[in-house]
């Protein structure tokens, strides 16, 4: 039996006994999401489409079945699907810039010898595949604050109709703010699990701190965790200001209506 | 002492209420206050621009601590280029540069060096350089005085590394304020922590990597969990729960890897550790999962509560079976977080092995088998939290009444 088989059953048993119905739909998206991913990397190994696109395509396709899919269409998650994807935009815009500045793309030190078996030269872009990782990896995250912000505003204003558009927008603020210290550190603790073999490696080797700080492997270990924390941040703000818009527009023309 | 300070600095709502009550003349004392807040918080910030400003200038001229002769690009000359076609048939294109560049450092400091650097336009473990780069290089031996040459061996990137650091720091500040800040402390502690465990695991053989880890997950636990929702009953529920669901996650899949054989999982991606595999593995899936099993401890701890606190005479059932909602409700986001947070880092080796035909079995088996078993050991930790924080909630729910 495979250990990758029998976690993924013990897992969907979990799931179905702790969340009925809703436990079966997380996982069916769960596998949903890594057949995008699986495509999205499939089409990426040909040179001639851009990454980038790919990735943003990848990202709505994601941001479809995780909110459409799990929460039902609805004005809370076509906000929140709104508030995802100006985010992502914004973020790809940054990375993009970023990955190219500090040119870490493609593989570092630590697998010189895993690849020196390849063939390096095979034409995709790396840079560009580069900033897709950063921003796949965080893309769980953002959906999961734009979808609680979004919940508890529209519950905000159902139980306090005649609020402002000000007070509305400073109430998704905080409820954002709440989430940053959980979601940023779910993230944290990923990447520090998933990074601990490298870090063992780079303390074996007892590297100095500047060949630390300057190497390809570790500044795109920090990139990715920095990026996270931006992204994180970043969406609070602009699914504050995208609900309160909207929940205050689709007041104002209800009372031009009646 | 200076914690305090922040915290007062970024919560300035409270000072002024308090003060206020106490005077007479209400809103004068209360503008000037405001005014003595607003100043200590542009205090605060421009002390922490001031830092950003003096660590930029420190990064670029700091190039007399490095120990590696480090130079600036000064000039960059495309001298070849050719198109080419691998034995897969891919197809790329090949560009040499002729490179003129400063010595910053050391016994050449000032002189000009000669380098070269082959690059390809997809760039996997190459790059191309622009003027203006500091790069480290080897300085040849053989050299005469008037023309240096070298290696090329990576680029500086301290530079850029600050500049996120900061940005990073001022989008948690500016839109988190207080919560900002205690995330990045988090951060901060954290990442000093396990780094100080690792350099005790290190240097002294005897120590098991699991204990290690072990003592970390338990430092982690209490430190962000305290950070993040402070010294009362809830984070007590938090810590217990988060700590039952790791280990019950880390036996579960303890058992699985035994009984299985560990048949499916190839350690090849950890070719470069000269350590045991394995070992490295569970500790890695151990930490990993522990941010997302806190996250549902927490959010469901918080919630349990809020409801307790809104009406203390709720029953027990009534509880258990909000609790259920809520947790329903997060299990599939946190999961999927963690998926993607592991298994995306795997996409450049994987796209590295399909276009060098591998077959598609041994591409993903290769690649994505660590982090799919550490995704869905986490995805277990996080389902299985949900009952154990339900649990432990109303637990201490229960105790607190029968005190009370």
């Amino acid at each position: 039996m495979n250990v990758i088989v029998l976690l993924a059953v013990i897992l969907f048993a979990l799931m179905v006994i702790v969340g009925g119905k809703q436990g079966v739909r997380s996982f069916l998206s769960l596998f949903l999401n890594f057949g995008v991913l699986f495509v999205t990397i499939f089409l990426m190994t040909n040179p001639k489409n851009s990454p980038i696109i790919l990735t943003f395509i990848a990202c709505t396709i994601i941001s479809c079945i995780s909110l459409f899919y799990i929460n039902k269409t609805n004005s809370k998650t076509i906000t929140a699907f709104i508030s995802t994807m100006v985010t992502i935009v914004v973020l790809l815009l940054f990375i993009t810039f970023i990955t190219d500045k500090s040119m870490i793309q493609g593989f570092g030190e630590e697998s010189t010898e895993e690849i020196s078996i390849f063939s390096l030269y095979i034409g995709v872009n790396f840079v560009q595949i580069g900033a897709s990782v950063i921003i796949m990896s965080t893309i769980g995250a953002i959906m999961d604050v734009a979808i609680s912000i979004a919940t508890s505003m529209h519950e905000i204003f159902y139980r306090n109709p005649s609020i402002s558009r000000k007070k509305l927008y400073t109430a998704g603020l905080s409820i954002g703010r709440d989430i940053l210290g959980t979601d940023t550190n779910t993230l944290f603790f990923a990447f520090f699990g998933g990074y601990l073999s490298l870090l063992i490696w780079f303390k074996d080797l007892s590297y100095s701190i500047g060949e630390i700080v300057n190497s390809k492997v570790f500044s795109a270990e920090m990139t990715t965790i920095l990026c996270a924390g931006i992204g994180i941040a970043l969406i609070i703000p602009i699914a504050s200001s995208i609900n309160a818009y909207y929940l205050i527009l689709t007041r104002e023309k209800t009372e031009k209506l009646s | 002492m200076t914690f305090n300070l922040f915290m007062e600095l970024l919560h300035p709502k409270n000072v002024t209420l308090q003060v206020t009550i106490q005077s007479s003349r209400l809103e004068v004392i209360y503008l000037t206050l405001l005014k003595n807040i607003s100043f200590k918080q542009g205090i605060f910030y421009a002390l922490l621009a001031l830092c950003c400003g003096l660590s930029i200038v420190f990064v670029h001229h700091n190039e007399q601590f490095y120990d590696r002769p480090i130079a600036e690009i000064t000039q960059v000359a495309v001298t070849e280029s050719e198109s080419m076609t691998d034995m897969y048939e891919n197809e790329d294109y090949l560009f040499t540069q002729e490179i003129t560049a400063i010595i910053k450092n050391g016994q050449h400091k000032g002189q000009s060096i000669y380098l070269t650097n082959d690059y390809s336009s997809s760039g996997a473990f190459d790059q191309e350089y622009h003027v203006g780069n500091e790069i480290f290089v080897t300085i040849d031996d053989r050299a005469t005085q008037s023309a240096l040459t070298g290696t090329i061996l990576d680029l500086k990137r301290d530079q850029t590394m600050v500049i996120i650091a900061w940005i990073f720091i001022f989008t948690l500040l500016i839109i988190g304020k207080r919560q900002g800040l205690f995330s990045i402390i988090s951060l901060g502690v954290n990442a000093v922590i396990l780094s100080f465990a690792l350099d005790l695991y290190v240097k002294h053989g005897s120590v098991s990597l699991l204990v290690v880890s072990d003592i970390c997950a338990l430092l982690f636990t209490i430190i962000s969990l305290l950070l993040i929702s402070g010294l009362n009953t809830k984070t007590y529920v938090a810590i217990v729960s988060t700590l039952l669901g790791t280990v019950i996650a880390l036996i579960i899949s303890s058992i699985v890897m035994w009984l299985t054989g560990e048949n499916g999982l190839r350690y090849e991606e950890m070719q470069f550790l000269t350590r045991p595999y394995r070992t490295v593995f569970m500790a890695g899936l151990f930490i990993g999962s522990l941010g997302a099993v806190m996250d549902v401890s927490i959010t469901m701890a918080s919630s349990i509560f809020a409801l307790y606190e809104q009406d203390p005479t709720i029953s027990v059932k009534a509880l258990k079976s909000s609790g259920h909602e809520i947790g329903k409700d997060i299990m599939g986001t946190i999961t999927s977080i963690l998926f993607f947070a592991y298994l995306c880092g795997s996409i450049p080796m994987i796209i590295l092995y399909l276009k060098n035909s591998s077959t598609l079995g041994l591409t993903l088996s290769l690649n994505l088998s660590l982090e799919l078993a550490r995704a869905l050991a986490g995805g277990i930790g996080v389902v299985l939290t949900i009952p154990i924080s339900q649990y432990t909630a109303i637990f201490f729910i229960n105790r607190k009444r029968v005190q009370e």
